[in-house]
Formats: structure tokens, sequence, C-alpha cells
């Protein structure tokens, strides 16, 4: 077969016809000639010349792809039938879409956050650095000393590292109302380490973020340059404030760089030394050993491992261990890859693969469902259509070509299904992507389509066609078609399948544990969103601001503070108001420290313990309504000039001083040590982070002695009535004494606490999980259903025999009905046991129990009942079978 | 009807052969190359004719043949095929392979008969 002749195939067709035409009419005259009747001529000029058809058929054969042209013609077959059944269709193409979909939808989520790209030089070369001091969990923060020694000491593995600090900051351009922003203090060398080339101007020199001060210098990023700066092109130069310290912009990000740490979208860059003059760090913090708040990458040389990294990463934490031993006892270093999209601690990086991973799984199973369904259908309309197929190969088809043919169609609506699904996945990730985070914070989650997502919806697509085309496939290739031919497709009996029970108890099963995970990550938020967190979440206001942002300092800080409070409490519905540093589930913690209790010495190989610990106003404990248990609260009398005092958390108290009494104790914290803090109360444990597990030692702090550092706080006004009613009012207070002062995080506690720190991701986990019970569900539902109705068609005949013999219409009921429970209390055992077996690796993303008795068998109660009903529609239609019109339709 | 694909290929190879054969004397339609196959092996060779068309396409796709639509001796349209260079060159070899065969079966059945004439 040529090409040539392929395209004019048909010019050729026609040729040859007409030629085997002249042929025949030369040997009709030939034979007349001969003597022959006309009719005789004729008769023998055939006879001779064979079948004109079947020549001109392998002419046409031979001008073409057989393979390609019977694809053809299968599709179009194949298209045909399908319109033929359009209701089977759409229920087939749904069902897929539905499974397809939801696997598009999942797999975006893990793509943006493991896969998508960071867009920097030679992404996998590029590794981050953990610490981890205490033997809990990894850190990505290390001090500025440390970084010093880790640049220095690993030269033969990293050709590059580079430290990045993320702040928040107030941006405030020709003297407007600052923005606040999120802004990362970097060292000089981080955009040449990542080989990121400038949109505009020019990106930092190594030699800028070295000395505190120098280099008043700033890079936008492009999204913030678009948004704020309406993409200005004559940008370069100008003068803006950043809280109040006058920089200059230098450049803008190219567009896709979108940086490195955190999901948060950093918006402007700066050198590293200059959150001294900007945030007022004293140069001693900055250099201080365990003042840890760096992010660290290094660039690995060409041919280094990371396993080398690691080993040159060891060497430096034994040295820094023996230099200082106070505040590098025990610590360990090590590498840890990049992640696009990083939530979080470097270890609990590996709980949220798993976690995508396991979702990735529950949408697998709704596709094995959707699969099993689509299979389901089409095994019955391959039981309907097999006198089709017989006649078929009655009239020469070979059954590779039917089963072909078979194949052809269910890839088809495996295709027609994975479009649909694209376009559902597409729709889910959109909306997961602008899910509400309830956090003022410019994060970005890109779940967008790229080739990757696309990819992956074009193969599960194909393999849920090949999956569900294989069955009836299969069941063709082994039918013995003489049989059927002869029974015309309606045994008397028959009708029960294993195979199609054994489909339906997978279904059962995989509803069953995906039902069960649903209901544990349901219970998980339910319990969560009651758990007794320690304080009284209703009817408190929240706003959040940072007087340092429009360049107030120390004194003017606390002034500010105290008149505010003493506004907001005139004014009328404010039952009492307070300001703090941390809140519940927030993001923003106002402090950590490594703490020395007199007279507690650590255990030998343990370094002092590091605790959180919050900045709070007077009245803190009536607002948040947290029980005092012992001593007193905050009062006027606890001034700068007076001793330092400090309340403890009952697991604190319980900790240190245990079976004594903590009033009067002393502890000191390693930033100021020559003060120590005299413990002057006791407060109940709070939840502060995390809703289940111990509670840590905590303790309080008034901001009253800690104004100096501590100038971004939350006011939290507890009300009479319904808290943002209050707002705008508040709002106005602020704004009369600071006019230009930011203000966000405007809120209620309650809606606080679904924050991604609080609930947001159980509610996500519960709502994903919902989805997919509930898709289980159906299908399921639908293909008990199905089925049993399948069945029941079949043994109609059957049916009415028996009714003829004396069968009573219950004994059909129960004999319909004992199969239908037969197959779905097989699934159900199965379903248990694999939840069994899956529920206990959600770990800690559940509350409650993996192995929750009262979750198990709800859950199973509820699907058997809706089983049963499903087994009882075809049951009762079985049971009203007329014998004498089921035997004459025989 | 049904021919295992070795079969069909050795007489499609022979048919093939003795059309290009047929053409040596002159370009000719599809119903007098039959006729003349026929009546130079005395009526031996009944070559069913439509099996010679798909020959006549497959020789033409090769090169073999060229054809021209022109007027058959009955005064009717008829396409005429004629034998290329590059034909030409594959009736010599086609030729060779068959005289080699031949020989070669041809001393198989002499042996043969001489076997059986001993018996």
């Amino acid at each position: 077969m040529s090409l040539r002749r392929f395209l004019h195939r048909r010019y050729w067709d026609e040729e040859r016809v007409r030629e085997v035409e002249a042929h025949l009419a030369e040997e009709i005259d030939h034979n007349s000639a001969r003597g022959m009747t006309p009719q005789e001529a004729r008769r023998q000029a055939y006879i001779k010349f064979g079948n004109p058809t079947v020549v001109r058929e392998e002419i046409r054969q031979m001008n073409s792809f057989v393979l390609m042209e019977n694809l053809g013609r299968d599709l179009r077959y194949g298209v045909r039938q399908l319109f033929r059944s359009r209701g089977f269709a759409a229920i087939a193409i749904l069902t897929l879409a539905l499974g397809i979909g939801v696997n598009t939808a999942i797999f975006s989520i893990t793509n943006g956050l493991f896969f998508s790209s960071l867009h920097i030089r030679d992404e996998g070369r590029v590794v981050e650095m953990g610490f981890e001091q205490k033997g809990d969990s990894w850190q990505p923060s290390l001090s500025m000393p440390e970084y010093r020694e880790v640049r220095d000491g690993t030269l033969n593995v990293f050709s590059e590292v580079i430290a990045e600090r993320i702040y928040l900051d107030g941006l405030s351009a020709q003297g407007n109302k600052p923005d606040r922003v999120l802004s990362s203090y970097v060292t000089g060398n981080y955009f040449q380490m990542l080989g990121v080339e400038p949109f505009l101007g020019r990106l930092f020199r190594p030699s800028e973020g070295a000395t505190p001060g120098s280099d008043p210098v700033m890079v936008l990023s492009y999204q913030y340059w678009k948004e704020h700066f309406a993409g200005d092109p004559n940008i370069i130069g100008r003068q803006v404030a950043v809280n109040s310290y006058p920089v200059t912009v230098i450049g803008v990000a190219p567009r896709n760089f979108r940086g490195l740490v955190t999901a948060p979208q950093v918006q402007v860059y700066l050198p590293a030394a200059m959150i001294m003059p900007i945030d007022h760090e004293p140069l001693a913090t900055f250099n201080k050993e365990d003042s840890r708040s760096k992010h660290l990458f290094g660039r690995l040389r060409p041919g280094v491992t990371r396993q080398q990294a690691d080993a040159a990463l060891a060497l430096v934490a034994r040295r820094l261990a023996v230099e200082h031993p106070d505040s590098e006892k025990d610590a360990a270093l090590r590498s840890f890859p990049l992640y696009a999209g990083r939530l979080g601690d470097l270890d609990s990086q590996s709980i949220y693969m798993t976690v995508s991973a396991f979702f990735l799984g529950l949408a697998g199973l709704v596709l094995l469902l959707a699969c099993v369904n689509v299979a389901n259908l089409l095994l019955v309309r391959a039981s309907v259509r097999e006198r089709e197929m017989v006649i078929r190969s009655a009239l020469g088809a070979q059954r590779s070509r039917l089963i072909r043919q078979m194949m052809t169609e269910s890839l088809l609506l495996a295709l027609l299904g994975g479009i649909a699904g694209v376009g559902l996945g597409a729709w889910g990730s959109s909306m997961l992507s602008s899910m509400n985070l309830n956090i003022d914070l410019p994060v970005h989650f890109d779940f967008g389509f790229d080739s990757h997502v696309l990819l992956f919806s074009v193969t599960i697509a194909l393999l849920a066609g090949t999956v569900v085309g294989i069955v009836p496939a299969i069941r063709l290739g082994h039918a013995n078609l003489n049989l059927i031919l002869r029974e015309g497709g309606r045994g008397v009996a028959g009708g029960r399948s294993r195979f199609r029970d054994a489909l339906v108890v997978l279904q059962v099963g995989s509803a069953l544990m995906l039902l069960i995970i649903a209901a544990l990550f349901t219970r998980s938020l339910a319990e969560s969103a009651h758990a007794n967190l320690g304080f009284n979440s209703a009817n408190v206001l929240l706003l959040t601001m940072d007087p340092s942002e429009i360049g107030y300092k120390d004194v003017q800080t606390r002034d500010f503070y105290q008149g505010l409070l003493e506004h907001v409490r005139a004014l009328p519905g404010v039952d009492s108001a307070t300001i703090a540093g941390s809140t519940p589930m927030g993001y923003v913690n106002s402090g950590f420290d490594t703490v020395t209790v007199s007279g507690d010495q650590p255990s030998a190989g343990h370094a002092a313990p590091s605790l959180n610990y919050n900045v709070i106003g007077p009245d803190y404990f009536r607002t948040m309504q947290i029980s005092l248990d012992e001593g007193r609260g905050f009062t006027d009398v606890d001034k700068e000039s007076s001793p330092n005092v400090g309340i403890v958390s009952a697991a604190m108290a319980k900790k240190y001083w245990p079976n004594q009494d903590p009033i009067g104790r002393q502890f000191s914290m390693s930033r100021d040590p020559t003060h120590p803090i005299e413990v002057i109360g006791v407060a109940h444990d709070v939840r502060y982070q995390g809703f289940s597990g111990p509670i840590d030692p905590y303790f309080y702090l008034p901001f009253q002695q800690h104004y100096a550092t501590n100038s971004l706080n939350t006011l939290e006004i507890r009300t009479a009535g319904d808290p943002v009613e209050l707002i705008s009012e508040v709002e106005r207070s602020i704004h009369n004494i600071a006019p230009m002062l930011p203000v966000f995080e405007v809120k209620t506690l309650h809606e606080s606490l679904y924050s991604p720190n609080g609930l947001l991701i159980f509610q996500v986990a519960a709502g994903l999980a919902g989805i997919m019970g509930t898709l289980g569900l159906i299908l399921a539902v639908v293909g008990v259903y199905g089925v049993l109705s399948y069945v029941v068609s079949r043994r109609t005949a059957e049916i009415g025999i028996r009714m003829a013999l004396g069968a009573r219409r219950g004994d059909i009921l129960r004999s319909v009905y004992r199969q239908g429970l037969w197959i779905v209390g097989i699934g159900l055992v199965f379903g248990l046991a694999g939840a069994f077996a899956i529920a206990h690796l959600l770990g800690s993303m559940i509350v409650v129990s993996a192995t929750d008795p009262a979750t198990y068998l709800s859950v199973s109660a509820i699907l058997a009942a809706i089983a049963m009903l499903a087994c009882y529609i075809p049951a009762r239609r079985a049971m009203h079978v007329d014998p004498m019109k089921a035997l004459r339709t025989e | 009807m049904v021919k295992s694909k070795k079969e069909q290929e050795l007489l499609l190879g022979t048919l093939d052969m003795l059309v290009l054969q047929t053409l040596v004397l002159g370009p000719a339609h599809g119903h007098t190359i039959a006729h003349v196959i026929e009546q130079r092996s005395d009526e031996v060779l009944q070559i069913e004719q439509g099996s010679l068309y798909p020959a006549l396409h497959r020789l033409e796709d090769r090169g073999w043949v060229s054809s021209y639509w022109g007027v058959s001796e009955n005064n009717r349209k008829a396409r005429f095929y004629r034998l290329t260079a590059a034909g030409r060159k594959q009736l010599t070899v086609e030729a060779n392979r068959w005289q080699s065969m031949v020989k070669a079966i041809g001393s198989v059945m002499q042996n043969v008969t001489r076997t059986a004439e001993q018996k």
C-alpha cells in the first residue's frame, strides 16, 4: 500500500470499477460471438470472472491502511451506537466524569503543592536546611551566626548558601496610609544563587545586606508591583517607606518567581541587615546565636549528593555544639528537598505528602467505583447486544474485530467521560484555589491546570476506559456464540454471574471505606469545634495592628495601646478589652524562648526547654474568660519599673513545680537572663495550637513590661451583643488615634478558629472526604440496584415458572432479597476490614480514634439500610411478575 | 476459498510473472491478458479473471507496468497496460527464480518417478 494510493483511493476505486465493467462487457461480447444466448453469455462471463465486489474490496484494501480504516469505522459505529442509546451513554459518561473529575481535582492540589516549579535555576540542586535540637521536630529556622557557620563550613558541598527571613511590614508609597506587606529579608547573594533574573531594574548584589542600614534598597515581587504600583515602568529609583524608614526601589522580580518559603507570597525583598533599622531589631539580637528565625537554602555543587551535604552539615553542627555549649548543645543539621507551596515545619511536609497520597487513594477508590458501575452497565448492554454480535460474527466478522469494536466503544466512553471529568476537575480545583483561608495574607495556591494535570487526567481516562471495556470484551471472547444464537440470548435460568456479584461486593466495600473515612473526618471536625479550648470564643472581636508599620517606637507604642484600650472600653456594648501578641490558632506567635527554671536542672543530654509565651494586656483573662487557678492577674501595679512578673499555665506549673506552690518561684528567659521573672499566678491550660494531644507548658508576660519588642498586637474585645456590630466603631476609634495605622485580621474569635492553623484543615478534609463518600454511596447504590434489576429481568421466566408451580410472592421476594443481601453483606465485611486497615494512616489528621466503633457501626448500618432499599425495588418487581405474561414472552 | 498466506503468495507471484510475460509482446488490456494466458497454456491455466485486476493494481503500484485508457479491438474503452523498464528487469528476476524452482522441483520429481519405477 502506498500513501499516494491511499490518498487517491476513491479515484482508484472508480477506475477499477470501470475497468472491471469494461472487462465483463468484452467477455460477454466474446461469449456472444461464440454463439451463446445473451443470458448465457452474461452468466458465463460472471462465472469466469468471479465476484466483482470481492475484487473491488481486495483492491480497496490494498489502497488503505487497514487498521486505521477499521479504527475510523469502529469510531463512527461507536458514536452511532452511543447516540442510539443516549440514556446509557449519558449515565456512563457522567459516572466516569465524576470519577475522573475527583481525581483531577485532588491531583491538581498535590501537583500544586509538591510538583509545581519554583521557577529558579536547576531547582533539583537547591536544598533547605533543617535544625533540630531537642529531639522534637525539624525546624526550618536558624540564626544568623549559624548561617555564617554553615556557609563557611560547607564550601566543599554547597556552591552558595542563602538566608531568608519572612516578616510583616508596612509599606507606604508617597506618604499614603501604609499597606501591610509580607517581606523577605535576604542575604545579598539570594537572587544570584537562585539564578533569578530581574524583570525590571536590578536585583541584590552579594555585597548588599551585610551591614546594618547601609543598603536601603528594595525589590518588589511582580504581582505586588502590578497590583499596587499599576505596573509602573518608572518604578525604579522611587522612594518608598517601610515602617517609615525610607528605601529605594531598585528592581522587580520576574513574574513567575513567587519566593521560596511558604504558601503565602512574599511581596517585597529587602537586604538581610535592613531588618535592624526597619524593624528596630537590636544588633545583639540579629547576631544572637539562638535567635533562630532564618530559612537557609544551599545549592549543591555539581556531583554532590544530599547525603554528602548532610555529612558536611553534621560536622558543622558538631563544631557549633562544641563552641557554643549553652545555645547549641545537641544541635543537629540536615538538608531537606525543596517543595513548591511548602506548609509548616519540615517534618510536616511528609505529613502533607501522606495526606495528599491518602486523598489520591480515596479519589482512586471513587474512580474504581465509577469504573465498576460503567463496566456493569456495559456487561448488561453486552448481553443485550449478544444477538448483534452473534449475527455479525455469523456474517464473517472476526472475533478480534468484535472485541476491538467493543474496546473502541468503551474507550470512546472513557474519553468523553475524561473530557467532562477534566472540566469538572478544573472547576473543583478552581474552587479549592479560591477557598477562603480566613487570614489576611497574600496566600497563593496554584492548583491550576498544567501539563502534569492534563497528562494525569488523560492517563486515568484511558486506564478507566480499558478497565471498563476489558470486562465485556473478555466475556465476548469466551462466549460460545453458537449456543447464544440458539438460545436467542434468553436463558431460562441464568443471569446470575459470580463475576457481576464480585463487582458489587467491590462497590459496596469501597463505598463503605469512603464513608467511614468521611465520617471520621466529620466527627473530628465536630469534636474539635466543640472541644474545650480553655477560653470562651463567643462574642469576642479581634483586630490586629502593628504601630511599628507607621514608625512608632517603644513608649509611643505603649501609649498608643493604652489610649486605644481606654477609648474602646468606654464604647457602649463593650464588656472588656485587652491586647495580646498571640491569638489561639493564629499565625503570629508573640514569643518563643529558652527558659531556665531556678532549681530545675535539665536532665543530662537535654537542652533547656523552649516554651511559647504570650505578651498580654491587663484584663486578658477576663476578656478571654480563661480562669485563673491561683494567684492574680496582671494589674497596673506591674509597671516597667517594678520587678518582672509572669503567669504560668497549669501545665507549666505542674511540670516545673510539681506538688509545690508555684507562686513566688522564679524562672528566666534566654533573651534577658539577668532579669528573672517571678510567678504571680497560675492560669488554666489553653489550647493555642492544635485540638488534641497534651497541652504544652505556656506562660504569659505583661505588655507593660515588654512593649519595646511587641508592637504587633491583637485588640481583643468581649462584647455584650454581636461583636460584628462593633467593627466600624472600633475601627473609627483606631483611626482617630492613629489615622495612618493599617488594621487587619478583623474578625470574631470564633471565625479565627477556622484558620489554616485551626479548624480549616479539618474542614477541608471533612469536605473532600464527604464529597467522595457521597459519590461512593451513590455509585454503590446505583450499582446494587442496577445489578439486581438486571438479575430480576433475566429471571423473569424462572420466576414465572416458580409462581406457576405454586411459589408464593413472599418466597420470590425472599429469594431475590437473599441474593442481594448476601452480596451487600460480603461487601460490608470487606469495607470494614479495608477501612480498619487504612484509617490508622490518618494519624494526627483526625482527633477521634481511627477505630472508633460508633463510627464504624453507624456508617455500616446506614449503608446497609440504603443498600436494602436498593434491593427492595427490584425484589418488589419480581414479586409482581405475572406468571402468564412471563411465560408467554418466552 | 481460504488459502494459507504462503500458498496465496506463491500463486500471486506466479500470476504476476505470467502477466509481465504476456506484456513483453506489447501493451494489452485485462481481457486480452487473461485470454492470452489461457490460450498459451493450452487452456491448462484457467485463471479466475477477477483475480487479474488486484494483480495489475499491485504491479502498477510497484511501477512494473503503466496504464492508459485506449480503445479495444472491439471498439470499447479499455485500460491498456504496458511493461516498464523496471517491469522488464523484474520479469528477468522472476523468470530466473521460476526456472530454478522448476529445475529443483523437476529433480525432486525425477527421483520420485524413478523410485516409483523401481517398485
